[in-house]
């Protein structure tokens, strides 16, 4: 299992690390003025940060150790534990009294509905690799996929978080769609969807959601709310400017008009400090490395690396998209984190394993498959 | 065998190539999705970033930088010794500034503990702000108490959006001295706003209403300082970036006596009187006194009166919203006669020498006139007519002199036109003609109206001001002044700015001879024996004067009446005007008591008090040295 042979090292995309060390690098040193000056007490967030990059790191070099398809026999196992811990978190968080999404480690309080991300879409890759239909998935095909997500998504939505949440349905429909399913059973998909989002408008969605959405479509109802933080955020990115107004010098995220600034408005603060220029610079690394990404899943060999690189990227794709288009107002609040960028050590984790599964696909893409050898 | 599984093997991998194949092509789809979402928000950033950048800046400048007005103290008014009449103190008002403040209701439910107010108050204040934008501060109490504002202030943390503004008020240290000459401030209203400088004001600024406040509102303004302090989302304020200290006001030194205003005020209001005091420096016009009763209560105006306040005010028969200084009008009764006689004599009408019997009436065309002594004063000369004020002598001087006459002289004195003094609403008064008559009434004038003009009833409007100005000009030969009430403008280092010298509007040439007669027949009058005013008589101390009764109605069925018997509003206005020393006069005092029934004993203790008070020192020393001459003439008596 662990063995490397000098092919693979040959085989090492260093394009991809090199993107990836950029993005953190970025991410790390917008963290360090975003969360200027450091809070008097605990450790500070930039060396948590580091601790964090170590060991998703280490994540990283283990994930890319063995050949993915090992992951075909232990996607089940893995599924099943973060089942447990997303059960855990709930009633953890229950006993907390209130809303608790993480399970305290110690060093660092985890959040199984980031880790739960990843695992939906190796879980599915895993599934349409074993069961494979050339022409198209009938409804009856996508009955398994569709409860592996509803379980984690329940479990998630009852936390609530309705981004996590989101995220999943989203990785469920990139992967699904890409499989391809048939005609008809799009039309009952989405008939369903939409019944599903009646009830869950009326049902499930806690007030403060339901606000968050209401909020978007009509900002001046709540000025002080979450209309309040997406006009700051605008203000903050739009007073960059061309050139930004320099490193530190952001008086939105200092003087703390900014909410969340080190989380999921962590990129406002750069659209501030770097200003058009260097808002561009960094998504033009960060949409090549997606694209990378994507050339990754083409040039794989099998049909399971394709899907889990496809999965992953379209995983970080779809978070930042979303993330930055919030940030940018053009969506509301909902609480998605721009992946590598905002803080959150969970989401950091996940990320840079994802990578390191992307990676191990990458490496061994000429491979022919271990049967073989 | 073997090779079919081996075929089997490859179609197998064919197939399964076939389909990596679609699938590698889908992915070229979604690389094509992905760089459509890049550019979309590539766009965005642009418009948000280049496009409107330049307008996000200024909103992220207006989040950060708070801009602050700081209130000028407003100028000093003092008097012309430099005794303090209007001055400031810092008053201590507290005031939410909406956008900092994040939990309103919590805050305000706190608030109006520790103000002891309603917390409905503190809305409908908030209410009212409604559409100003929100970094604008609302007040929500003023001057509140030291105890307060110390808690406040060490409890910061806990009312957000809470600050304390410190504001200059005034404060009157003589109570309503003169308040319808210094005035009033109140809060800008739009029409005002909209005419002032925008520099200059801004929404809840005070400016003056009425009086000195209102006329000088430009010297005592100063100007507004400002203070651009960077704050936090919060609304604490992380440094200072840049301060204008405000810059005082200046000081209005006015022509007025403290002391002198007192008195006369307080002689007024003592026995609730309504009209008017005026006391004037007849060489120069300076102002000494100039108060108008009742007066009106200056507090109740600061930040706006009540409907119900003003309501008393406007439905009091005493009508204290008027300056009855110059915005009273009345007939000038015999105090008209130093007109009549002028007239006489300029005209060549009548001589120093005239002699007119007086049986206690005179007949004109099939009228009877009534002189105020029924039984006649017999044969009067010039002197006694004034000393005795006998109407029948000044009907014939009116009648031979005629109505046009008569109003050209009253021009000359300063009737039937604006004195210009600095005071609002002035009214010119009235002096008819036969032209004025015609133009108004479209009437012929009546030969019999001279006679009653001649006496000062009738026709003849005139203010204290306007009698004042009269008296100062027959006591100093003939000068018409300006009457002045602001002495000079100051800075706050006591340097002038503006010093207000003696204007002469105009003088009577030829003159002097005949105003040294009024000036004699005006010296009877308090000291002679028959004289009407000799209430205002005072030893050691010639005072010229002249008491005038204006008639309000002259319904005959209060004819016969006695003095309290008559209703209130029916009573004749009480005049008394006069000068002193009568040998070479410094000071002119008018008196006007509305309803006052008689000048002798209404007006003329109210200027008698005022010239005891402005002599005080040579009448002291007067007593002294005939305290003196008593002591020597004792040791003579003794054997």
């Amino acid at each position: 299992m662990f063995r490397i042979d000098r092919r693979l090292f040959a085989n090492f995309d260093w394009v991809l690390l090199l993107l990836l060390l950029l993005i953190c690098g970025m991410a790390y040193f917008s963290l360090y003025s975003a969360t200027y000056p450091p809070k008097p007490w605990g450790m500070p967030l930039y060396l948590k940060q580091c601790y964090l990059l170590l060991i998703g790191f280490a994540g990283f070099l283990f994930l890319i150790s063995f050949d993915y398809q090992e992951l075909l026999s232990w996607n089940y196992p893995m599924y099943g534990l973060i089942i447990i811990l997303l059960i855990v978190a709930f009633y953890m968080g229950k006993s907390a009294g209130g809303a608790q999404r993480w399970i305290n480690l110690g060093f660092m309080k985890l959040q199984p509905s980031e880790p739960a991300k990843l695992m939906l879409v190796i879980t599915l890759a895993s599934y349409y690799t074993r069961n494979e239909v050339i022409d198209g998935y009938s409804l009856k095909d996508i009955g398994i996929p569709i409860l592996l997500t509803i379980v984690p998504f329940v479990l998630i939505m009852l936390q609530p978080d309705l981004g996590a949440a989101l995220m999943l349905g989203v990785s469920f429909v990139s992967m699904t769609v890409f499989v391809k399913l048939r005609l008809s059973t799009y039309g009952i998909l989405s008939g369903m969807a939409a019944i599903v989002g009646a009830f869950g408008w009326i049902r499930v969605l806690k007030p403060y959601q339901k606000q968050r959405i209401e909020t978007f479509f009509n900002p001046e109802t709540d000025p002080m709310g979450h209309g309040y933080q997406i006009l700051q955020s605008k203000i903050a990115v739009g007073s960059g400017e061309m050139f930004g107004k320099g490193y530190m010098k952001g008086t939105q995220g200092h003087l703390h008009f900014l909410p969340e600034r080190h989380t999921d408005f962590a990129f406002s603060v750069w659209g501030e400090e770097w200003g058009f220029a260097g808002s561009v610079f960094f998504l033009a690394i960060y949409f090549f490395m997606l694209l990378w990404g994507l050339n990754v899943a083409i040039s794989a060999r099998d049909r399971f690396g394709m899907l889990l690189a496809y999965g992953i990227v379209m995983l970080i794709f779809w978070q930042a998209v979303i993330n930055l288009m919030m940030i940018l107002g053009f969506l509301p609040v909902v609480g998605i984190p721009l992946p590598l960028f905002s803080y959150g050590g969970s989401s950091l984790l996940t990320t840079l394993f994802g990578m390191g599964i992307l990676m191990n696909v990458r490496m061994r893409r000429f491979q022919t498959s271990s049967a073989k050898e | 065998m073997a090779k079919k599984i081996f075929k089997e093997i490859d179609e197998i991998q064919e197939r399964d190539d076939d389909a990596l194949d679609i699938l590698k092509r889908r992915l070229v789809v979604v690389a094509v999705i992905v760089m459509i979402f890049t550019s979309l928000i590539i766009a965005r950033l642009w418009y948000l970033q280049v496009n409107r950048g330049g307008d996000y800046k200024e909103l992220a400048f207006n989040n950060r930088v708070r801009i602050r007005q700081v209130a000028a103290p407003r100028g000093h008014v003092v008097d012309r010794n430099g005794k303090e009449i209007v001055t400031n103190r810092p008053s201590f008002n507290v005031v939410l500034i909406r956008e900092d403040s994040h939990d309103i209701d919590d805050v305000l439910k706190r608030l109006a503990g520790v103000l002891h107010v309603d917390i409905s108050e503190l809305w409908k204040r908030i209410r009212e702000a409604t559409g100003t934008p929100l970094y604008i501060p609302v007040v929500l109490k003023e001057d509140i108490t030291w105890d307060t504002l110390a808690y406040l202030e060490n409890h910061n943390q806990e009312f957000s959006g809470i600050r304390i503004e410190v504001v200059p008020v005034r404060v009157f240290h003589y109570g309503d001295l003169a308040s319808h000459i210094i005035g009033y401030l109140g809060i800008i209203n739009k029409k005002e706003l909209s005419e002032a400088d925008p520099e200059k004001y801004t929404g809840e600024d005070l400016i003056g209403k009425m009086g000195l406040e209102k006329l000088r509102e430009n010297d005592l303004r100063g100007k507004k300082g400002s203070s651009s302090t960077e704050v936090n989302a919060r609304g604490f304020e992380q440094k200072l970036l840049k301060s204008d200290e405000p810059i005082s006001g200046k000081e209005i030194r006015l022509t007025l006596d403290v002391d002198l205003q007192q008195i006369a005020e307080g002689m007024m209001d003592q026995e609730e009187k309504s009209g008017a005091v005026v006391a004037m420096e007849v060489k120069t016009g300076r102002v000494l006194v100039a108060a108008s009763a009742p007066k009106i209560h200056l507090d109740d105006f600061t930040g706006g009166i009540s409907t119900e306040n003003w309501n008393a005010l406007l439905e009091n028969q005493k009508h204290p919203l008027l300056n009855k200084v110059v915005q009273g009008i009345y007939p000038p009764g015999s105090t008209y006669k130093m007109v009549t006689v002028l007239a006489g004599l300029a005209t060549g009408a009548i001589t120093e020498s005239t002699v007119f019997n007086c049986p206690g009436h005179y007949q004109f065309g099939n009228r009877v006139y009534m002189c105020w002594k029924h039984t006649g004063h017999g044969a009067v000369d010039l002197r006694r007519a004034i000393t005795e004020s006998c109407d029948v002598y000044f009907y014939q001087v009116g009648q031979r002199v005629g109505v046009d006459g008569l109003a050209e002289y009253a021009h000359k004195l300063g009737l039937g036109e604006k004195t210009g003094v600095e005071m609002e609403h002035e009214k010119k008064g009235l002096v008819p003609t036969r032209q004025w008559k015609l133009k108004q009434y479209k009437q012929k004038w009546q030969d019999g109206e001279t006679l009653s003009i001649a006496i000062g009833q009738g026709f003849d409007l005139v203010t204290p001001m306007q009698v004042a100005l009269m008296t100062a000009t027959v006591a100093n030969g003939g000068k018409v002044f300006l009457p002045q009430l602001v002495d000079s403008v100051r800075d706050t280092d006591g340097g002038i700015v503006d010093q207000f010298h003696p204007k002469l509007i105009r003088e009577l040439p030829g003159v002097g001879r005949y105003l040294s007669l009024i000036r004699e027949g005006l010296t009877g009058v308090v000291n002679g024996e028959h004289g009407t005013a000799k209430n205002a008589r005072i030893e050691g101390l010639t005072v010229a004067g002249k008491t005038g009764t204006a008639q309000v109605v002259k319904l005959a069925q209060y004819k016969g009446l006695k003095d309290e018997n008559i209703p209130y509003k029916y009573r004749d206005h009480a005049w008394f005007t006069c000068f002193a020393p009568a040998e070479d006069p410094e000071i002119a005092v008018t008196v006007l008591v509305e309803h006052g029934l008689h000048g002798g004993t209404g007006a003329a203790p109210i200027a008698k008090a005022i010239l005891q008070k402005y002599f005080e020192a040579r009448l002291q020393a007067f007593a002294k040295e005939k305290e003196e001459k008593k002591v020597k003439a004792v040791p003579g008596i003794r054997p």
